[in-house]
């Protein structure tokens, strides 16, 4: 176990300057931008120099760039997460921004690993049959789609024109509520983007797990264990899928930190309120404090996933232990 | 079959074989025609377009919010802000296209140098360059594209916005051209050929461009194709979010526009987005069909 503990170590200690790195990014491109008190003073029409005074100390404006720098990074450090220039503060707000992109895209992941997994396997197992054509059409299909533009077909047909569902939010902020309950109605909001989210990473998925088992299949300790009149389904399942799942892992854990990111478009098309959204309306607005504290998130997600990925590869495939 | 063209046949090149490979493949022949087509469309689109780009002229002729195909003069329908959907869709797939591919050839360059230096150098340079690309392998790269397009779309002058969004989707893009490109290397390095060559005296540079650099590009091309397709989605998507360059049209800007429109005018956001299905599932069914084709393992 000693080379499994030093290997998680090295990948958490490169997390680190990963990290310091996509601070001073973020932060010299925010400050690119502008700085905080010009834009707070575009909404105001009349300002006392004592007022003005007070918003430039606020903002440490008059310190020079690599003091601000700092004092940012040691205030992320310590949970405060900043005030957004038009909302108050940025940490009260971000936990419900995350449970919102997670409680779509955690089903979303599950929902997609568990169709275009048998999916892919199908296809595989039978390649150039006729399902195998239609499977491989309809994924190539699905990945040469902008998610977000399906979001839009979705609305247009079952909301604006069936009126079977509704085109925004994650919740109605006020009675009536779809299908009548509070829950249901978290429910109606819930199917059109986790719908549109999880058939585009079927498509994803299955087009990976289906790669991977032909390469897999070729080999020749399939026919080894083919040829020692072994079952058909252990050897799809037993022996091959698990060499061809491998690799899914690393995909999956990072789409994983993707997914955390929220899929900003998507969540733009449905008025989702995650991470994503809150990004795109934050960066819009010039809302400067959110951008950089959302965009911090991110990364320090995408990188958790990264090691956690890391770990469960190294547990599933023991070369790299060793290397 | 005569012994001549079986001769011909055997001594055909990787890139013959490939060819024939490619040209067998039925939906990657398709990819192919609309590749062709698109790029046919980027090139000659304005001549085949009614109005100029983002021409409000409906305004003043009483033609806005015409639904598709009921006035031939606007056979996709127009906006209710005027635009021309089928003449906008012409004019966007230039800027696509260019986005597309100056992008991908922006990260081919940058994915190879580094890949190149990394795997054949050996020390702390190669050492260095193979941190930089695990660094850029894990950076949250979507969400700092779009942080990237908003912020700079303010400081550049008009008409660089569609180049300023190729520098930051290539200078995003590079590090899967860079891994593939060193696992290549320190693979090919090691054959008998290279050895050979180095045993006859060939010098470094003459090693890396002649005998490995050849060798390592199947993969890059079968990348690069997906990528293309990739960076087109990703522009379609700043676009989309206002993050883009308002006075150039693209489809993205044009989907954006739907959007605002979305409840009365549903053929603003539908044709648009067929256009880059189309032009996206082209690049990926020729990057499909040449990885087949490229793929030593798999026999005819």
């Amino acid at each position: 176990m000693g080379g499994l503990f030093n290997y998680v170590l090295r990948r958490i200690l490169f997390a680190i300057p990963v990290f310091l790195a996509v601070s001073i990014i973020t932060f010299l491109i925010t400050n690119a931008a502008g700085n905080p008190v010009d834009i707070v003073r575009i909404g105001i029409k009349s300002i006392t120099p004592a007022q003005l005074a007070a918003l430039r100390a606020f903002y440490h404006v008059d310190d020079p760039l690599y003091v601000r720098y700092f004092l940012w990074l040691s205030d992320f450090v310590h949970g405060n997460l900043g005030q957004s220039l038009y909302t108050g503060s940025v940490a009260g707000m971000i936990v419900p921004w995350i449970g919102t992109t997670l409680e779509l895209q955690i089903p979303s992941l599950f929902l997609a690993l568990l169709i275009g997994i048998p999916i892919g396997i199908f296809s595989a197992k039978r390649q150039y049959s006729k399902g195998d054509y239609a499977i491989t059409s309809l994924a190539i299909f699905g990945i040469s789609m902008p998610t977000f533009w399906i979001g839009i077909m979705a609305i247009i047909i079952f909301s604006y024109y069936l009126h079977w569902l509704p085109a925004f939010g994650a919740v109605s902020a006020y009675p009536p509520y779809w299908w009548g309950s509070p829950f249901l109605d978290v429910v109606a909001h819930l199917i059109l983007p986790l719908s549109v989210l999880t058939l585009v990473s079927i498509a994803t998925i299955t087009r990976l797990i289906r790669a991977n088992m032909l390469e897999v299949l070729r080999q020749d300790y399939i026919l080894a264990a083919r040829a020692s009149g072994l079952r058909e389904s252990i050897v799809t399942y037993k022996h091959a899928l698990k060499n061809a799942i491998t690799p899914v892992v690393t995909i999956v854990g990072l789409s994983f930190g993707v997914l955390l990111a929220g899929a900003p478009a998507l969540e733009t098309t449905f008025s989702w309120p995650g991470l994503g959204y809150r990004f795109v309306v934050a960066a819009t607005g010039l809302d400067l404090p959110v951008v950089q504290a959302i965009t911090m998130i991110i990364t320090i997600m995408v990188l958790a996933a990264n090691v956690i990925t890391d770990l469960v590869y190294a547990y599933l495939d023991p070369r790299v232990r060793i290397s | 079959m005569t012994a001549e063209k079986k001769q011909a046949r055997r001594s055909a090149s990787q890139w013959a074989v490939a060819w024939r490979r490619f040209r067998k493949n039925k939906s990657a022949l398709a990819g192919g025609v609309i590749v062709l087509f698109f790029i046919f469309m980027a090139l000659y689109g304005e001549f085949f377009a009614p109005y100029p780009p983002r021409s409000f002229a409906c305004l003043y002729q009483g033609c806005t919010d015409l639904p598709p195909f009921t006035n031939w003069a606007h056979p996709l329908g127009t906006e209710p802000s005027g635009i021309d959907v089928y003449s906008e869709i012409l004019h966007g797939a230039a800027g696509d296209l260019y986005v597309g591919v100056a992008a991908t050839a922006l990260s081919v360059a940058i994915g190879l140098v580094v890949g190149a230096l990394s795997g054949y150098k050996s020390g702390a340079a190669a050492a260095i360059l193979l941190g930089v690309t695990q660094v850029f392998f894990v950076l949250p790269v979507l969400i700092l594209i779009l942080l990237f397009s908003r912020i700079f779309i303010l400081l550049v002058a008009k008409g660089l916005a569609l180049t300023l969004i190729v520098v930051i989707l290539g200078v995003f893009g590079w590090p899967t051209i860079a891994f593939v490109t060193r696992g290549e290397i320190l693979r090919i390095k090691e054959l008998e050929f290279v050895q050979a060559a180095r045993s006859l005296g060939a010098s470094n540079t003459r090693i890396l461009f002649r005998h490995i650099l050849l060798n390592v590009l199947s993969p890059i091309i079968v990348l690069s194709s997906l990528l293309v397709a990739g960076n087109i989605l990703t522009e379609v998507v700043i676009s989309f979010l206002g993050f883009g360059d308002p006075s150039t049209s693209t489809w993205g800007l044009l989907l954006q526009e739907g959007f605002l429109y979305v409840r009365t005018s549903w053929w603003v956001s539908l044709f648009p987005g067929i256009a880059v299905v189309i032009a996206v599932l082209g690049f990926n069914l020729v990057g499909d069909g040449l990885a087949d084709a490229l793929n030593p393992r798999i026999r005819e």
